[in-house]
């Protein structure tokens, strides 16, 4: 029975990583189409990619807008997690499920939705259009992240502080913000993510000017299959890998200068 | 700066007013109001009254096109749990190195863009790509396309969406006790028994949070249907952006999307007076 | 007046549960003091309310003559100890002893150096530069102590600050707190519900119950002359013994269980003829033989059960359907057997009378 389980689960994580890591050859392939085993290998299509700015607009676009949209998010999200965990109030299990909304909702319908909406207000094709777009789209993950740190907070650090002589101010200052910097880095991170990431909304409302990195790959699978987005898809995965490992990496790093530090 | 948060009854209940109002009225003006309009829509566009209802609930097409939604949707569940089960077994038996090692390949899957793993099985499946390749190795004469049928956009999305499952399902095995099933044990269960009656129901709340996750995601999805799927055997998002971005048929895409978003109000609701929202994305 | 910390008719609800009654309670200068009380009985309430983190609904607090009423926690100068620590994770323990300086404006160089100035007298000299988390949770106990002296309070609250420590460890501390206190002078309430810790520790104890406070006294007052049948009971083992006053001249009573009985404890409340009381007797008060002792007072008792604690031992027995506890050296242990009948005996002032 474990045997027969255990193979079942070397064939699924195989399943899972087999498309992961087939990308990163294509992206060093000559091919001018998808083609396996690659006929030759190169660098041609990294040199089209950082010297196309048709590729590129779209690039900066989508992080410009990312970054935007974790500002924007941020400034909306963290007030409300912090009424939302720490008060009681009237009306809160109605609010906690409004912060969850734009999760329930199929982007396809909100792409209806906006395309209509900021054609009215003289939004689409703009940059600003998918920024509000994305905000909404990012707040119920980024809420869900924050608010399961706000509620590891131990409150008596903060009573702690006022006994010690901190004011209110003070305390959030010193004491709060500082404990909470890994958990709102990280929910702003799952926002950028979200957006840059988004590809349904930016396909119906960015149009030429606001045009996203997902709404070009896109639209150039659809259409060519364009050998460039191997590129990106193994660029995206290097960023990936990446940040998942790089914790464990500083983690070792700092292991070892400790104990050169010992040794010493 | 003498206030006193937990002193000042009226201070205590505005306060959390003030800091949840800026949110508030944001999604009131950016999620609402164009969530609404599709509603609004879908009645006036073009003829004032029920006709796209009437239209997207009767017509042949339409019906077709739900109907193979639901049933796609509900294959790529069963896929992802059948896939997802046993790796999330294996991962909470074997070793913490090796499940670490598992997890960091989905953790990656999961974090690298719909569009690049849906790309990727582009690759895979292509004409000239590797499957083919290997097909035409083994001797294989006149290989069946695979690219651009429900196989590929269906294994796709089994591919794109199996994280969510192995996440949902590894987490409540962690928790379960070892002594729990030692104990199941010595009361005489193993095998077949063991599983349906201790290890079964013990893991049935991530069965149920990742499989109306996979349901509920699958039933909107567009990107991965669009690009890979057969154009004959469109899903239901993808219709809707037909519809819209081809024959700017606002009005029928309009019905057509709150028809999907009722269905999947209706199994998100369900979910959520059982188990509560917050649960289903923890 | 003459009182360094005075509360006078305190009382505290929240919407209709009163959490707090009407608290009068005065308290020296360099005292130590304990709130000791079960869970609920409104001791770390008081406590709060002192810090305070709660608003008396009535009542008022003065520190050397001023009121607390309108002042914010942070301006109240006041030093708590938190039955977890509270220590700031992202601090070390010489920047979390700094933190109160830091408030009060004390520059970084001359605030680090008094910060580990006191780590040394808490005896953490060498750990200044730790994570909480790198610290044991005996040194963290430290620390938080360290800090919440540093600023030199008016006054150091600890609320149940051992209860997450082992049996040894907490011993320790015991004594460690009781120096620290001593060697600074300044006025200390203690709060637990561990009636050892309270005993060993205390100048003086309150007992809390139900939001009101049943006796405040020195620990061996309290043990030896509890107001109430409640404090009786919770300090120490007791037999409490329904008993009706029969001459109150010549201090005698009877009881169902032990027959007539002539009590003589000093501090004695007032009592009248036909009076119904509860008398005390201590478990170690009472003797165990086969036979009536001569000269001292007779009841009879069947054993039912024996444990033993090594050095001593306490054996349960019934009398007239009432329990009775008594403690006996190890040593006679062996000679007993349970279900045997045996007598025991008291004398009469060993005999303590409850009319609350």
């Amino acid at each position: 029975m474990n045997t027969f389980i255990r193979w079942i689960g070397i064939a699924v994580v195989a399943f899972i990583a087999a498309p992961l890591l087939i990308v990163v050859p294509m992206s060093f392939s000559t091919a001018a189409s998808l083609q396996f085993p690659p006929p030759g290998w190169g660098w041609q299509y990294y040199q089209a990619y950082f010297s196309d700015p048709s590729w590129l607009r779209p690039t900066w676009n989508s992080v410009f807008i990312a970054a935007m949209n974790t500002l924007l998010t941020m400034a909306l999200v963290v007030p409300a997690t912090f009424a939302l965990v720490r008060h009681k109030f009237w009306g809160k299990s109605a609010a906690n499920l409004m912060m969850m909304m734009p999760m329930a909702v199929p982007h396809i319908v909100m792409a209806i939705g906006y395309y209509s909406y900021f054609g009215e207000l003289k939004l689409v094709h703009s940059k600003l259009g998918v920024i509000l777009a994305h905000t909404c789209l990012s707040v119920p993950i980024t809420f869900l992240v924050l608010s399961a740190n706000l509620k590891g907070f131990d409150r008596t650090l903060e009573r702690a502080a006022r006994s010690l002589g901190a004011t209110p101010r003070q305390v959030f200052l010193h004491i709060t913000l500082p404990i909470l910097r890994p958990g709102l880095l990280i929910s702003a991170l799952f926002a950028f993510i979200q957006s840059f990431d988004e590809t349904v909304v930016a396909i119906f409302i960015s149009g030429r000017n606001a045009e996203t990195l997902p709404r070009k790959m896109f639209d150039s699978i659809r259409e060519e299959a364009d050998p460039v987005i191997a590129v990106i898809s193994t660029l995206l995965f290097a960023i990936v890998f990446a940040g998942l490992i790089a914790p464990s990496v500083i983690k070792l790093i700092r292991r070892m200068t400790a104990k050169t530090a010992q040794q010493r | 700066m003498g206030f006193k948060l937990s002193t000042l009854p009226d201070r205590q209940n505005i306060w959390p007013w003030l800091l949840l109002a800026p949110l508030a009225i944001y999604l009131a003006l950016f999620f609402l109001v164009p969530l609404v309009e599709v509603g609004i829509m879908s009645v006036t566009e073009p003829p004032p009254g029920l006709a796209n209802y009437e239209r997207v609930l009767t017509g042949s097409l339409y019906r077709k096109v739900f109907l193979n939604t639901f049933g796609t949707a509900l294959l790529v569940t069963v896929c992802c749990l059948l896939v997802g089960y046993p790796l999330a077994y294996l991962m909470s038996t074997v070793s913490k190195r090796a499940a670490m090692a598992i997890l960091l390949l989905i953790t990656m899957s999961f974090w690298t863009s719909f569009l690049v793993r849906t790309y990727a099985w582009m690759v895979l499946l292509g004409n000239n790509g590797p499957v083919i390749w290997l097909m035409q190795t083994l001797g294989i004469q006149d290989p069946p396309p695979l690219l651009f049928t429900r196989f590929s956009s269906t294994l796709a999305m089994v591919h794109i969406l199996a994280p969510y499952m192995i996440m949902n399902i590894y987490t409540v095995m962690q928790k379960i006790d070892p002594s729990l099933i030692r104990s199941a044990e010595s009361m005489g269960a193993y095998g077949r028994s063991l599983f349906r009656h201790v290890y079964l129901p013990l893991t049935a709340p991530g069965i149920a949070n990742g499989s109306v996750l996979v349901f509920v995601i699958c039933l909107g999805f567009y990107v991965t249907p669009v690009l890979l799927g057969s154009p004959r055997e469109q899903m239901a998002a993808g219709l809707i952006g037909n519809q819209i971005e081809q024959f700017l048929a606002f009005g029928l895409g309009s019905a057509m999307a709150i028809v999907l978003l009722v269905v999947t109000l209706i199994i998100l609701g369900l979910y959520h007076r059982r188990f509560g929202l917050d649960k289903l994305y923890g | 007046m003459s009182s360094y910390l005075q509360l006078s008719g305190v009382n505290k609800t929240f919407g209709n549960f009163t959490a707090l009654g009407h608290i009068d309670l005065e308290i020296e200068k360099g005292e130590f003091v304990t709130f000791l009380g079960p869970s609920g009985s409104g001791k770390t309430t008081t406590l709060m309310v002192i810090a305070g983190f709660e608003d008396a609904t009535r009542g008022e607090i003065t520190v050397d003559g001023q009121s607390l009423s309108h002042l914010a926690p942070q301006e109240r100068n006041i030093g708590i100890v938190f039955q977890n620590y509270a220590l700031f994770p992202h601090k070390t323990a010489a920047e979390n002893v700094y933190f109160p300086l830091q408030m009060r404006k004390v520059g970084k160089k001359a605030g680090l150096k008094k910060a580990e100035e006191m780590l040394e007298l808490v005896g953490l000299s060498g750990f200044a530069h730790r994570l909480p988390k790198e610290l044991s949770g005996g040194q963290q106990q430290r620390v938080a102590l360290a800090r919440a002296l540093v600023f030199e309070p008016d006054l150091l609250l600890l609320d149940e600050p051992l209860g997450a420590l082992d049996k040894n460890l907490r011993e320790q501390m015991q004594i460690e707190i009781k120096r620290i206190q001593k060697r600074l002078g300044v006025t200390t309430i203690f709060v637990t519900h561990d009636q050892t810790e309270a005993m060993s520790m205390s100048d003086r104890i309150v007992v809390f119950s139900d939001g009101a406070i049943e006796q405040a006294d020195a620990p061996l007052e309290i043990y030896h002359r509890p107001a109430t049948r409640f404090v009786a009971d919770f300090i120490g083992e007791s037999n409490l013994l329904p008993a009706t006053i029969t001459d109150a001249g010549t201090r005698r009573a009877t009881s169902p269980v032990l027959g007539d009985v002539t009590f003589g404890a000093e501090g004695c409340p007032q009592v009248s003829d036909g009076q119904t009381v509860d008398l005390l007797i201590r478990p170690e008060h009472l003797k165990l033989s086969r036979d009536p002792k001569e000269g001292r007072q007779n009841a009879q008792m069947q054993i039912e059960t024996i444990v033993n604690y090594g050095d001593n031992a306490v054996v349960i027995g019934h009398a007239s359907d009432q329990q009775i506890r008594v403690r006996v050296p190890g040593a006679d242990v062996v000679i007993l057997k349970e279900g045997d009948t045996c007598h025991f005996s008291w004398t009469e002032d060993a005999v303590f009378v409850l009319t609350e």
